[in-house]
């Protein structure tokens, strides 16, 4: 394949795209370094203040630890869960297989307030109001379609001949599934993981409707805040989100490269 | 009755000996409502390798599959060695199979991918690293067991493939067109490297291709298969020299095809003329054929050579391809081709002019018109 230079118009197009899409993020970051006790750009004086209200907020780092272990819970369920499901959708074949797809990935259209309304109607009859089982469960809903779908594509793409070999060679099913597909799957594994640890840490609209005073995510409580309060924290608190966010794809690109992970 | 015509016919002639090790016998695959392979019957002998060739889509693939257990029979039963494996799971049934594909393991080195069946076994480490050790050497990849297959070139993949599958010491090795991905110099290389390997470990091994040079060339005995059916079983001599069918003789090597007569004396006419053959002929109308290098041309005005078979023809084309000429001879209403040893002084007559087309009665194979 041949790479074409990209002429100069074209380039600066490019360059005011992207300007127009990070603007706002980038600042983000002059306004975490205000001195200023209101939100407001430029800052008319510099400090590292807010960082130091951040950590100060009981409130905002009990959110974040909750957010944290979350997304966690969340990425290794779905994963437990998407994995053998995605192999069975791929691998047998049976009646209502499609149907059966579709319907796993169908949350993926539903607008998620639907879903978040959806959710505490359920939620309220069983006592899972405001609790760490009750985000779990919703958290799942919308992480699993996601974990679902690339982990399907990425089996569907393996060479199924690899397993034919381990079999011909003497592997068991499972020694089957635990030594060649498994580890085959590694791409697609760490790239659902990755999406879903995201999406839940994200996740505003559905945890809206189930958190409380006594359990906020990180999001919400932001949401909250600003609601409230119009100063400078909510940067400083998004300038380490986006550290964290540009952490989780720098591992996935160490492990693998952002590229295989997500396309193939 | 394929079978029987086939055993007939080696024991006719004297084909590689040993007892029957593979045995399919009336083994049918049904997909659905389409019938891959109606009924199928034959035996591999011992030590021997015998090839699959036929047109994509003629079951080849399908039986092999059927062989190695990645597809269930639908009718009839698959035995090695008397004992009945027509229903045994793959794992159990000791193959070595080497895909298409290759089919390497791409997240273990070579070393780890030649070890893979030797640990399924509960072979002890030392003797794992002993034996992954002397089966590299045997595909001189000795000093390649710490890459990763996708570093190795194609034919460096095919020969761990194959020191994969054959260091299990399986009962039957089973090859699914393993040459078609190599380029022609080195599927030469990997044909005759398969072929010893095979012959020195005495495996018995199935082999599917559906190159005609691969299976006349590496095997002691063809399978040449149509629409799930056996349409001839021998060696590649009788294959190739007293195909069963017509469609055997067009699909290995090249032919001719005329039309005759047989006349209830038993006479071959050809455009009406008496053209020798040997054995029993059907009566009727025939397709007779014969292939173009078997043939000869020369001047009308010549003398037809004695004791040959000659038909009268007008020389329409010729093509000099270096080692040979290929000339297109009109015989009546139809055309066909004479290939010819090009020498130094020798030439063809004018395009347009009138030949003679000669070859010996032994040639000649003449089929009942319609039978495809």
């Amino acid at each position: 394949m041949q790479i074409h230079k990209t002429s100069k118009p074209m380039g600066i197009l490019v360059a005011v795209l992207f300007l127009y899409l990070l603007a706002p993020v980038i600042l983000v970051f002059p306004i975490s370094l205000s001195g200023d006790s209101v939100l407001r750009f430029p800052p008319t004086s510099w400090s590292l203040r807010w960082y130091e209200a951040l950590f100060e907020n009981r409130a905002m780092l009990g959110a974040f630890w909750t957010s944290l272990s979350l997304a966690a819970i969340v990425t290794v369920l779905s994963l437990v869960i998407a994995v053998p499901a995605a192999w069975v959708m791929v691998r047998m074949e049976f009646r209502g297989r499609d149907l059966l797809f579709n319907l796993f990935t169908a949350p993926l259209l539903l607008p998620t307030i639907v879903l978040g309304l959806a959710i505490l109607i359920v939620f309220a009859s069983f006592g899972l109001l405001a609790t760490m089982q009750g985000l779990i469960l919703a958290h799942l809903v919308i992480t699993l379609p996601y974990a679902l779908r690339i982990l399907a594509v990425s089996l569907a793409t393996q060479n199924m001949a690899c397993e034919e070999a381990a079999k011909t060679l003497g592997a068991k099913p499972l020694t089957v599934f635990f030594r060649v597909t498994l580890p085959m799957l590694t791409p697609g594994i760490v790239a659902a993981a990755a999406l879903c640890f995201l999406v839940s840490f994200d996740e505003v609209v559905i945890t809206l409707f189930l958190t409380g005073p006594r359990i906020s995510t990180l999001p919400v409580e932001l949401y909250n805040y600003v609601y409230n309060t119009a100063d400078p924290l909510v940067a400083a608190a998004s300038v380490l989100l986006i550290l964290l966010t540009l952490g989780v794809i720098l591992v996935v690109e160490r492990a693998m490269g952002l590229g295989r992970a997500f396309v193939k | 009755m394929m079978v029987e015509r086939a055993m007939a016919a080696e024991a006719a002639l004297g084909t590689p000996e040993g007892p029957d090790h593979l045995v399919l016998s009336e083994v049918g695959m049904t997909f659905g409502t389409l019938d891959v392979i109606p009924s199928l019957s034959l035996s591999v002998r011992r030590g021997e390798m015998v090839a699959f060739l036929g047109p994509s889509g003629c079951g080849k693939t399908t039986t092999l599959r059927m062989i190695a257990g990645l597809l269930d029979p639908t009718r009839g039963r698959i035995s090695v060695g008397g004992r009945d494996i027509t229903h045994l799971p793959v794992h159990d049934r000791d193959m070595g199979m080497v895909f298409q594909s290759y089919a390497l393991f791409p997240h273990m080195t070579v070393a780890q991918n030649v070890a893979f069946g030797l640990e399924m076994r509960r072979m002890a480490k030392v003797e794992i690293r002993a034996r992954v050790e002397r089966a590299l050497a045997m595909v001189q990849l000795g000093h390649l067991a710490g890459r990763k297959p996708k570093a190795l070139s194609g034919g460096q993949q095919q020969r761990v493939a194959l020191a994969r599958a054959l260091v299990v010491e399986p009962s039957i090795l089973l090859l699914d067109e393993p040459l078609s991905n190599l380029d022609a110099k080195l599927r030469d290389e990997m044909r005759v490297q398969i072929r010893s390997l095979q012959q020195q470990s005495g495996i018995t091994a199935v082999f599917v291709t559906h190159d005609q040079v691969e299976a006349l060339s590496m095997c002691d005995r063809i399978v040449v298969m149509r629409g799930g059916h056996v349409e001839q079983y021998g060696t590649p001599n009788e294959i190739y020299e007293r195909p069963a069918t017509p469609f055997v003789a067009s699909f290995v090597g090249r032919t001719n095809r005329l039309s005759g007569r047989v006349d209830p004396s038993g006479r071959l006419l050809i455009e009406g003329r008496p053209v020798a053959a040997e054995g029993r002929l059907p009566e009727g109308a025939v397709e007779v054929l014969v292939r173009p290098h078997r043939m000869s041309l020369r001047a009308a005005s010549e003398e037809p050579p004695a004791g040959l078979n000659s038909l009268p023809g007008v020389l329409t084309g010729a093509t000099f391809v270096g080692d040979l000429i290929q000339a297109t001879v009109r015989i009546g209403a139809g055309e066909i081709t004479v290939e010819q040893l090009t020498r130094r002084r020798s030439g063809l007559p004018e395009p347009g002019s009138a030949v003679t087309v000669a070859w010996e009665a032994g040639d000649t194979m003449v089929y009942p018109e319609g039978r495809a």
